[in-house]
């Protein structure tokens, strides 16, 4: 992490972190409430078992606490970029299905697409300042998604709100622990944050 | 494929199918995502792949969650296991009934959406209209079941009468639920045939046309720059002036306008509806040192010599202005009550001078005998009231 040697900088990170942090907060809770909405929407069991979806980045990570802080930012950009487009998407099917129709679902899908957007600019926007810059989106999309059955698209929506609920309680932590001082840092520590 | 080759192949599918993808699911539901009418009945079948050596007799069906009666089942096969649904109601969910077969251990094996509806009814009551002649909006009402189970997808239609071709308006929901917004290259002086195609799963149906010329159905922006003033000490009276939408002044030659106020405590308005073609208009009657407030609204008639009745606009803002205090009223303790009294008083005495003087009979008449009478009426009051809280 070069530019954390220089004081202004890791000021800076801790403040994108804190807007990160909060920002994860948010966008849990909204994802959350969403996830209400789809099952009713959707007519399905909120405890329905759906494991791993093909394209959905998992959240669950193992030696999370050995990854450095350029490894969480590339994980957790990757993740909501492909959240990103998997959101799309569903937006795009459940206009499909409704046509324009402005309905409670399609509102909240499209809130919930604009504030993983936001959150994965952000991603970039703290990379910049490790001096690693984001990678290019180029080919770094997920594969175009095989034909499914209407039913299957109900499960795999269940599957990616579940999984973006889940991801966003990980990136607050991410962002606490990028927050910290690194060692031989000067700075003083920073206010602790909850999402 | 080596024949050697194929059971590694086989294996890393299975665990492929059980770990990283399980929605390629182990078993077909058929048929899927059928639509079907209310009342009617289906026979569902679930197959699963022999791979995941499953037996029919170990699944089971739900619909949207609830489990269906294993009376219903019957094992086609050793992998296949079907459900008979008879006379079923329509969709809980637009997004379509949940239709799912499970293995024993309640994991979801397939699933099918079922869409049980009914086609869509005639849309009606189509109406529509223009403001300031740029644009034309159009609403419409659903058939009577509406949308109650499957969704349904409106478009409206339309066409210049004897030579145009069919167009179709983009903009939806402008005007609430069943509306849609056509904003420019709209005709003149040429009749439009307007209709409206309803359309679901199930079928197509269509409107009855509209036939209309856009100068019948103009409406326009609410009078600008209300104004309401006292007419001197004039306690009864307020005046309005406004001015004529200014997107139609050119064009309205005949315009006509309302008024309506209110007093500011109640909720119900009073319409003054002779106003005519004038930006100004004297209201009387009211009620000293009261406010009131006040909206207009016009109506762009016989625009082009149009012969329709035309549309009023919305109403303005209201705005407010209190009439003068009455004088005679200004430090009285009870004005209304006091001050009648003293007329009524003022005026017997007049009448009762004016008997005397010309009754010539009645000559014990006077205001004497009349404060006799309230007495009397006061007392007859009292025992009134005194008899009705002893019951």
């Amino acid at each position: 992490m070069a530019a954390a040697d220089s004081p202004s900088a890791a000021l800076r990170r801790r403040d994108l972190c804190s807007r990160g942090i909060r920002l994860a907060g948010k966008m849990r809770s909204d994802v959350v409430d969403l996830l209400d909405t789809y099952v009713e929407w959707q007519g399905l069991d909120a405890s329905a078992s759906v494991a791993a979806v093909e394209g959905v980045p998992a959240a669950a990570a193992e030696r999370w606490d050995e990854q450095t802080g350029t490894q969480r930012l590339l994980e957790n950009l990757a993740a909501y970029r492909a959240f990103r487009a998997l959101l799309a998407q569903m937006l795009e099917e459940q206009r499909e299905q409704l046509g324009e129709a402005d309905t409670v679902l399609g509102r909240a899908l499209a809130a919930v697409l604009l504030q993983v957007s936001a959150f994965a600019y952000h991603l970039e926007e703290l990379l910049r300042l490790e001096s690693r810059g984001p990678p290019s989106e180029e080919g770094a999309g997920p594969p175009p998604l095989p034909h499914l059955s209407l039913f299957e698209r109900k499960l795999r929506g269940l599957g990616v709100l579940r999984e973006l609920a889940q991801w966003a309680v990980r990136s607050a932590r991410d962002l606490r622990q990028l927050a910290k001082p690194s060692p031989g840092s000067s700075s003083a520590p920073s206010p602790a944050e909850s999402p | 494929m080596p024949p050697l080759l194929l059971f590694p192949s086989l294996l890393l599918l299975c665990l492929r199918l059980l770990r990283a993808e399980p929605l390629a699911y182990p078993a077909v539901i058929s048929p899927q995502d059928p639509t079907l009418l209310i009342g009617s009945s289906l026979v569902a079948t679930c197959t699963v792949s022999p791979d995941f050596h499953l037996k029919a007799e170990d699944l089971y069906w739900t619909l949207n969650g609830r489990r269906l009666p294993a009376a219903s089942y019957a094992a086609l096969s050793p992998t296949t296991l079907s459900v008979a649904l008879a006379r079923l109601n329509g969709s809980k969910q637009q997004s379509g009934d949940n239709l799912v077969c499970h293995s024993r251990d309640g994991g979801i094996l397939a699933g099918s959406c079922l869409y049980v509806g009914l086609p869509p009814e005639k849309p009606v009551n189509i109406t529509c209209w223009s403001k300031n002649m740029k644009d034309l909006t159009c609403k419409w009402a659903p058939g009577t079941e509406g949308e109650t189970f499957l969704h349904t997808n409106y478009t409206l239609k339309y066409k210049l009468r004897w030579y145009g071709r069919d167009n179709t308006c983009q903009e939806y929901h402008t005007a609430g639920p069943y509306s849609c917004h056509i904003p420019k290259d709209l005709a003149l002086f040429t009749p439009y045939e307007i209709w409206v195609e309803a359309s679901n799963r199930l079928g197509v149906a269509v409107s009855d046309v509209v036939m209309l010329d856009i100068l019948d159905v103009v409406t326009t922006d609410p009078p600008s720059d209300v104004h309401v003033s006292r007419v001197g000490d004039l306690e009864d009276q307020l005046s309005v002036r406004w001015s004529s939408p200014p997107a139609l002044k050119d064009f309205l030659f005949q315009a006509k306008y309302q008024i309506q106020y209110r007093v500011e405590d109640s909720s119900e308005w009073k319409v003054v509806d002779d106003v005519g073609n004038q930006t100004s208009c004297r209201l009387a009657g009211l009620r000293p040192g009261t406010v009131y407030f006040v909206q207009v609204r016009c109506n762009p008639f016989g625009i082009y010599g149009s012969k329709k009745a035309g549309i009023w606009s919305d109403w303005s803002n209201p705005t407010a202005a209190s009439t003068p205090r009455s004088e005679r009223a200004a430090g009285s303790c009870d004005p209304k009550g006091g001050e009648q009294n003293t007329t009524l008083r003022r005026e017997l005495k007049q009448f009762f001078g004016w008997v005397k003087k010309h009754a010539y009979g009645c000559s014990n008449l006077g205001i004497k005998l009349y404060d006799q009478w309230r007495v009397w009426l006061q007392k007859s009051h009292k025992t009134r009231n005194q008899v009705g809280s002893s019951r």
